[in-house]
């Protein structure tokens, strides 16, 4: 059977730099899958490709079995993948509401036409979206800030309104691109038993890029490292943390 | 879902907006025995505040919901004038009969429009590219003389609703808010749903749009057409209301008095680009007794408001009273 995600030997060329290079990876429904590694190590660029940003110049990626290497973003988020990004991809000027109904887009049924000649179907379609959507930032503790622009929040709450957007369609497959960075340790470990039951509870595949490293290695199911767009090692937390070609990536020959 | 919004905390979205709608729709009956009041020349001031109404909802829609800074709103609102003076002066068609074609027109050339933006060109860029659209259009009334009447123009016959001849200032009155009224509701309700919010998603951060599964592309596209649409029956209004149409009406002026039309009023704001279109075309007339200090007093005003209130006179309404809010108005 195949797996929630898969991707083989991907390849990212930007002009002369190769920024993802042969790199091949997979995510099972319900599993944490880390990528690690430093700055430049191509981690942002893979997740651009999986997210349709960014086309790969060699390689497949399959979701589910189907390729989708040369979909449209907005057809791979529709297909099940969705995101967070690094620097807060909320829209600030809405609420936290419309944020999460932004989120729900392609769920809410109500065509152009219906709307403009005022349907009741697309009445209906909009005000069941409006109580899902409450009703999902009441889950994570976040309906008293429902109806608060989103800029005025704090940055956790920013965060957790940013990973209940992309959950709102109950997607098989999360990518989180850096979510603890700017975090309170606290907040951190907060986030990390979220991610966690994400996983667990939903079964829910996630690809984390993360820098935390403790964080990393509490909640990740397997760890990928990567250093100059190679994939440098692959295994478990305990496997990775041994390994001496992390050693080399992040600190350089000894 | 009934249960679901019984027990909604307060000041609850539904039932603010129920307030709002039942409150909104005082606005057009207090406002029907207008005509009796006015003379010819007053009520024909306030036709024309209604004919820019769906000129400046549609301008709005681009560059404050959307976000995409667009010059052509004068390109859509010449064609949709000139798509009702020819289509009753060439086929002899009454002049209702080319409101909706005005609309379809002006709708073409804003999906036309949004090609540029399509293809990734913003800001200053695309400012440049659909002015440049402007100016083409305005070229081709002039050019296209045995259709438009070249520079000279075209005089368009007197226009009638359904058989009803619109002789007289007052009757106008009608139809024109009839027509505003409806541009006005159907935005609202497009603006309340997810096609409002993708359009907020797209202006605020369109990789974080995209990746919520919005197909951005084909929302641009939508934004343009519902603009172009809106803006070409005020085009046809226009038609009805001054009776003689030439390229000169449409040139970088028409522009700037439509762009400050909803920098006044409030950019994204549907109940600002109603109040601007008021405000602008009064402006003028109060000090009509005063030339040459009309401009000077109109310029003023302008920077006054966008000093102050850099939100636009929606903001200051917004502040008197909650009620006025738009949902989707975002400062």
């Amino acid at each position: 059977m195949a797996a929630l995600l898969e991707v083989f030997e991907a390849m990212v060329r930007f002009g002369g730099l190769i920024a993802v290079n042969d790199v091949s990876l997979r995510v099972g429904a319900g599993e944490i899958c880390a990528l690690i590694g430093p700055n430049g190590a191509g981690k942002t660029t893979l997740f651009n490709a999986i997210a349709g940003y960014v086309p790969l110049n060699a390689g497949r990626i399959l979701l589910h079995g189907t390729p989708i290497q040369d979909f449209a973003p907005h057809r791979i988020a529709a297909g099940g993948v969705r995101r967070t990004f690094q620097n807060g991809g909320l829209f600030g000027h809405l609420t936290a509401l419309e944020n999460v109904l932004v989120g729900l887009h392609t769920q809410v049924e109500s065509g152009f036409f219906g709307v403009v000649l005022g349907s009741r179907r697309s009445g209906v379609a909009e005000a069941t979206a409006s109580a899902r959507g409450r009703k999902l930032l009441d889950l994570m503790d976040l309906g008293h800030i429902a109806d608060q622009p989103a800029h005025s929040l704090s940055g956790g709450q920013q965060r957790m309104v940013e990973i209940v957007r992309a959950l709102a369609t109950d997607p098989p497959l999360l990518l989180l691109d850096e979510p603890a960075v700017g975090l309170a340790p606290p907040m951190r470990q907060i986030l990390g038993g979220v991610i966690r039951r994400l996983a667990e509870e939903r079964g829910i595949g996630i690809l984390l890029i993360e820098h935390a490293i403790e964080l990393v290695m509490s909640i990740s199911d397997r760890v990928i490292v990567l250093n100059y767009g190679r994939k440098v090692a692959d295994g478990s937390p305990d496997e990775v943390r041994a390994d001496r070609n992390v050693l080399e990536a992040y600190l350089g020959h000894a | 879902m009934s249960g679901g919004t019984a027990k909604l905390p307060q000041g609850d979205a539904p039932a603010a907006s129920w307030r709002g709608r039942r409150a909104f729709w005082l606005v057009p009956l207090l406002l029907l025995p207008v005509p009796a009041l006015l003379n010819q020349y007053q009520q024909y001031v306030v036709n024309m505040m209604l004919m820019y109404v769906p000129v400046a909802v549609g301008f709005n829609l681009v560059v404050g919901n959307l976000g995409l800074l667009a010059f052509s709103n004068v390109a859509f609102f010449g064609i949709g004038a000139y798509t009702t003076g020819v289509l009753m002066l060439q086929a002899g068609l009454p002049w209702w009969m080319t409101i909706i074609p005005a609309g379809l027109m002006g709708a073409i050339a804003g999906c036309a429009t949004s090609v540029p933006a399509l293809r990734g060109v913003r800001s200053f860029y695309l400012a440049i590219m659909t002015l440049a659209f402007g100016e083409l259009m305005r070229w081709v009334y002039i050019r296209w003389e045995p259709v438009t009447g070249g520079s000279m123009g075209m005089a368009v016959p007197a226009p009638d609703f359904l058989g009803w001849p619109l002789i007289t200032e007052g009757r106008k009155f009608y139809v024109f808010l009839a027509l505003a009224l409806l541009v006005v509701i159907a935005t609202d309700r497009l603006l309340r749903t997810r096609f409002g919010r993708a359009f907020l998603a797209i202006r605020s951060n369109e990789v974080a749009a995209a990746a919520m599964g919005i197909p951005t592309d084909r929302y641009i596209v939508l934004c343009f057409g519902w603009s172009g649409f809106a803006v070409g029956i005020g085009g046809a209004m226009y038609a009805a209301l001054v009776g003689h149409l030439t390229p000169v009406s449409f040139d970088l002026t028409e522009l700037l008095v439509e762009f400050a039309m909803i920098m006044v009023g409030g950019l994204g704001s549907l109940v600002g680009s109603v109040i601007g279109a008021v405000v602008i075309t009064a402006a003028p007339q109060v000090f009509l007794d005063f030339p040459g200090f009309q401009e000077l007093v109109f310029g003023v005003l302008i920077i006054l408001v966008l000093l102050f209130l850099p939100n636009g006179l929606a903001s200051l309404l917004a502040r008197l009273h909650p009620g006025f809010r738009d949902r989707y108005h975002r400062e």
